[in-house]
This record gives structure tokens, sequence and C-alpha cells, in this order.
């Protein structure tokens, strides 16, 4: 076990991680968050449906830079689950190679990286659930592609443009589909304390992956095929403002998001015994419609030591009806508001990210099923997070 | 509206850095000299206490947009990304030139090498040129001498003339003085030193090229003035808007003929009249 790590970290030194600033420096730095999750209705913490510690993020990242032109990224998540057999696995979350454009501040990046959409790429878990495009499946944080990054001069803003996979980084060979996913993004920061912004992506549907070619067998051995199913068409759209003075500031987004699923299926004749006689193929289109707000109030205090947070976030989910009239679907539309508090400890050098830290949240969760109960969460995690720097000549 | 703005009053109350005490972090290249400045600030206004820290550039620039500390040293400009970044979260930088870092490039006076291009130094530090009769000099082995990485100076004079890794065979010296008395001594060799330690015989101090055909010398104020020597950068502060109070009466000092004449006595460039006027333009 000791002989796999030591070689595993061996193999992210070499690969290359974070901000290495200078030709031939290289980082290594580590994220591990250790989170309880109390979970229940109406406040029944003391008879909770979840309760359970784990590690949310475990988070080891390398970087180098060769030269001011080159730099390199491998980020593995060392991630706790029961789909592994042992409990634990591996996932890839960034490993991608930058590239100086001859266009100042602006890079091409090749690789699984940051998925530029909406907040997600920039939610540094001052709230430590996720983002809502993250938390709803809007889209991976991070994907397989190819970006233009750049900044606006005299710190305006940032723009991106990418195509990726569309699939998001969790999912790789036949569950990539051929039609790639367009992104644009672009912030703008007018003024100190003053930042808008959007993000677009687009994804064609896709008739030439998720062929269903599983053949169904009846009890009495009739055999069928079933349709093709799930070639889908997305897309999505976030504005974004972002309002900071002094110690306050304010967060917040508005997302929509829609998707039409293409699909066939058999239907299956029967006989007065109930035996499948034959088959007859349909063909089908439904679509979704989705759109929800974000916001997130947050002042700091104690010179950034305690930040105190607040959340309020809605999702609203629209299906197409047989008849072709959007409705909304209440089982999976819902309302989201809490508040929490962030106490750093130690803050990693400079005081941009989190060194040692302490955070506490509760969320509300109400469906607007008729009927339902609201779900609380607690979560209460402790942040570690390190980097080193290591130079070339050392 | 009013609530929230009594609340942001408060809280900024309750974050304001110490009155009487200005905090100054960053580059390690201005770690000495700001000290040095800080020293005698402190001497004139008893009542300010200037403390000074190091870390790198990248970590003083993101202290003053955290507010961490009112000033941040730095020895490269700020970056668009650390702007965007600053202005999203409500800082705005404002940047205030306090000297010019310039270095020499010096040579064995016996070497008749009085000339050289910024890619000639930059392939005898890489290792590709090791004969000196590859840039017109005699037939002797070029010895390379630098400082070690931990110093600014190492880092400035590999972004600005090596622009890729040192050659291996760099000798990384302590200071400024063990490269001069190594040069010195040694008729193939070459470093690179502040302008401060050039003052001793038996070392020429090299004419250095952008373009191979405009050579300027360090030594020659002019062209350090008009940014044609190829090794010179101004060295900068930054502050969360318009400097003011305590922190503005130190970078004042600094700017003063008090202040400049410290930053020459630490081998560095006094400010040019068009940094000066900038400097002006911010205050």
């Amino acid at each position: 076990m000791k002989k796999t790590v030591f070689a595993l970290l061996l193999a992210i030194l070499a690969a290359g991680s974070v901000y290495a600033q200078d030709p031939g420096q290289t980082e290594l730095e580590y994220n591990g968050w250790f989170r309880y999750t109390n979970q229940s209705k109406k406040f029944q913490v003391t008879d909770p449906t979840v309760s359970r510690s784990n590690i949310e993020r475990n988070y080891l990242r390398a970087s180098h830079r060769w030269s001011p032109q080159f730099f390199s990224k491998l980020s593995l998540d060392f991630l706790s689950s029961s789909s592994f057999a042992d409990g634990a696995g591996v996932r890839i979350k960034d490993a991608y190679l930058d590239m100086a454009l001859p266009i100042p501040d602006f890079t091409l990046t090749a690789g699984v990286q940051k998925h530029y959409f909406g907040l997600i790429y920039s939610w540094d878990y001052t709230h430590p659930d996720k983002s809502l495009a993250d938390a709803q499946g809007v889209c991976a944080s991070s994907d397989y592609g190819v970006t233009v990054n750049g900044f606006l001069p005299k710190g305006l803003g940032e723009l991106q443009l990418g195509v990726y996979n569309g699939e998001g980084y969790k999912y790789t060979g036949s569950k990539v589909s051929v039609a790639p996913e367009l992104l644009a993004n672009l912030r703008v920061t007018p003024f100190a304390g003053i930042q808008v912004g959007a993000s677009v992506f687009a994804k064609a549907k896709d008739f030439s992956t998720y062929k269903n070619d599983k053949k169904g067998r009846t009890s009495d051995g009739t055999k069928f095929e079933l349709g093709d199913t799930a070639n889908m068409s997305r897309f999505a759209l976030a504005p974004m403002a972002k309002v900071a003075l002094g110690p306050v500031s304010l967060t917040g987004e508005y997302i929509m998001y829609g998707y039409t699923r293409e699909f066939s299926y058999y239907a299956l004749n029967r006989d007065s015994a109930g035996a499948v006689t034959d088959s007859v193929l349909h063909a089908k289109s439904k679509g979704y419609a989705m759109s929800g707000i974000d916001l997130v109030p947050l002042v700091s205090l104690l010179g950034r030591k305690f930040e105190v947070f607040g959340r309020f976030s809605t999702w609203e989910r629209k299906e197409e009806s047989a008849e072709g009239a959007m409705e909304v679907n209440l089982d999976r539309s819902l309302m989201r508001y809490g508040a929490g508090f962030n106490y750093h400890f130690v803050r990693r050098s400079g005081g941009s990210k989190p060194g040692v830290a302490f955070q506490l949240a509760w969320i509300r969760e109400q469906s607007r099923k008729e009927g339902a109960d609201p779900v609380d969460t607690f979560m209460a995690q402790a942040r570690l997070e390190w980097n080193h720097l290591f130079s070339a000549q050392q | 509206m009013k609530k929230l703005l009594s609340i942001a009053t408060l809280t900024a109350m309750v974050t304001t850095l110490v009155a009487g005490e200005v905090m100054v972090k960053g580059s390690d290249t201005m770690l000495n000299i700001t000290q040095r400045l800080a020293e005698a600030f402190s001497a004139t206004r008893p009542d300010i206490t200037v403390s000074v820290a190091g870390g790198g550039s990248g970590v003083g620039i993101n202290a003053v947009v955290n507010n961490e500390v009112q000033i941040g040293n730095a020895s490269r400009a700020i970056k668009s990304k650390e702007i965007s970044s600053a202005r999203a979260n409500g800082v705005n930088p404002v940047e205030y030139a306090i000297a010019v870092d310039g270095l020499c490039v010096i040579t064995n006076e016996k070497n008749p090498v009085k000339k050289l291009t910024i890619t000639q130094l930059g392939d005898i530090y890489r290792g590709k040129v090791k004969n000196w009769s590859e840039v017109g000099g005699p037939n002797k082995p070029v010895s390379l001498y630098g400082r070690q990485p931990n110093s600014g100076t190492f880092v400035f004079f590999r972004e600005m003339a090596v622009k890729s890794e040192y050659a291996q065979s760099m000798r990384q010296m302590n200071g400024n003085s063990q490269i001069v008395e190594g040069v010195k001594a040694d008729l193939g060799g070459i470093g690179y030193v502040g302008v401060g330690y050039v003052k001793d015989g038996g070392i020429s101090v090299i004419e250095l090229s952008s373009d191979g055909t405009n050579y300027s010398s360090p030594l020659d104020k002019s062209a350090v003035d008009a940014g044609t020597y190829p090794l010179a950068r101004p060295l900068f502060q930054y502050t969360n808007g318009k400097v003011k109070g305590d922190a503005k009466a130190f970078i004042e000092f600094e700017m003063s003929p008090a202040g400049q004449k410290i930053v020459e006595e630490e081998g560095f460039f006094p400010l040019n009249k068009s940094l000066v006027e900038k400097n002006q333009g911010n205050l």
C-alpha cells in the first residue's frame, strides 16, 4: 500500500500541478474536506433520515510550468464511494495543458478542465453545498475539451470560448456522443465591486450514439428489439451578477436550461394469454425546460476570519405533456434556503484561499409537491487545504 | 438598504487594519529595500510602525486584494487576471512605483567581450553557448555565476534573459559580492549583480541590446530612464484605492529625495520622470 501511494505521488509530481508561476516550478496542492451530514424532515435532528460522516473532497493536485508559454495541471479526486469494491476510487478532475496565445493574457487550454458555465466554475464553496447548476445536473464542473481563455485589458473581465464533449468529466469512451458542446462565457467588471456576465452552451442532438442495441425476451421466449433512446439536444443560458461593498457581497445567477429527448420504443401486442405476439415501433419526442435562481449573500468579519452566509435557490422543472403543453413537475420543483458560517483558523499565504477552516451550514429544501414536508440538512465540515512550491533547482 | 449599509460600515470598521501600523507584504526582491525604507521612515515618524514581510509578488497582490495589508510589494506589474479578481471583490488596485530594479551583467575585465544581445546572454545562461569564441571572444570556456533560486534576482534574470531553465553548470552564489569575487578571479566568468556592486575594479559591465543594434549600459542613467536598457524594471507597491493615511505618508516618504537616496544605496535605480509623474497622478 505504501509503495502504491509513493508511486502515485511520484507520478503526480512528474506530471506536473497548481498555479506554479515561474518556469521550472512545480506545485503540489491538497484539498481535504471532512463532512458530517444530518438530514431530517422538519428539523427532526434526533430522528434523521441521513446521519453520516464522509470525505466530501479529497483532491491531490500537481501543476508544472515549463516556460512562460506552457503550463500543465493534473488533479486527482480520491473519492469515497460505495460504487467501488474497496469503498474508494480515483477520478481525474483536471488534466490539461495551457499554451499562451499571441494575444496578451489569452491561453489555449486542452484537456480535462473547468466547464465555464454560470457560477459553477468560480464556485469556491464558501457555501459548502454545490452550485445550483451542479446540484441540478445542468452540467458538470469540468469536462474534456479545448477552450480559449482570456482576460480583458485593465481588469475589465474575462472571456472563455470552448468546445467540450458535453457529458462531463465522469464520462468517457462510448458514453460520449459525437455532437460537441459549444460554450461561451463572458464576465465584465465595469466598476470595482460590480460584476455582470452570462454563459451559454448548446449541444446538438446526436443519432450516432446511444443506440440501444439491447434485445429483450419475454417469458415465453419471444424476442423483440428495443428502440433507440436518449438522443438529446441541450441548451442552457445563465446570466450572473455580483455586488461587493466592503465586507458584504451578494452573488446570484439565473439559469435557464432545456433539452429535447427523442426516442423510440416498441409497443408490444399480446394475445389473450398475455404472450407477446408482435411489436410496433413508435417514435417520440419530449421537451424539458428548467429554470432557477441562486442567491448567496456573504458578510466577512474579523479580517476575513469569520464569514456569515445565506442561500436562497429555486428550481422549476417543466415537462412536455402528451398534448404538447409544458407542465410543471411539482415533484422535481423546489425552493431552498438556509444560512451558515465559516471560521478560517489559517488562510494560505496571501489570504486568497482557505488553509484550515470550519464550515457549518443549514439548508431547508421544500418540494413543491403538495403536502411534502420540508427537508432540513445540516453540514459540519472541516476543510484542510495546503500547497507547496518546488523549484527546479531545489 | 440603509440597514445593509450600516452593517457594511460597522463590519468595515471591525476589519480595518490597526491605526498607526502599516503592513507591507510581497516581493522578496523588495524585502530588504522596503525594510530599510521602513526603518528610515519610522525614525521620522515614530508614531507609525511599518512591518514588512516577503512571500513573493503574487502573495503581496493577493494580500491587498484580501485586505490583509495596506501595501502589497510586487516586482512585476499586476496581471489582468488579478485586477479582474480584485475588482469583482470590490477592490480597486492602485499602482505606485518606488524604485527601478536593474541588473548589471559582468565579466572579467580581461575578457574582450564588452557587448552582448539578450539572445546571446540567454544562450550563455541556458548552456547553449559554452565557449566565449562563439560570441566573438577568446577560446575559453564560459563559467556561469548566478544567485540561488530563493532570490528574486534569480527569478528576474531568468524571466528577462534566460527565458527558460538555467544551465545546470551555473554556480549558485549566496549574494552579489560573491558573484563579483568569483568573476574577478575567473577569466571565463560571467555573472549578474545589482548596480551597487559594480564599483570595484577587475570586472567589466557588459552593454546589452534587445535588437542587436542599440546597446546600452546600466551605468548610463539616461538609458535606464528611457527604458532602453533591457534588464531594468520598476518595482511596484499596490494599495486598495488611492493610498490614504499612514500608508500614504510611508509611500510619500519612499518617493521623497531621502527615500530615493536609500533606493540608490540599496543598489536600485531611483525613479525616472515618467514614473514620478505617474505616481503623482495616483496620489
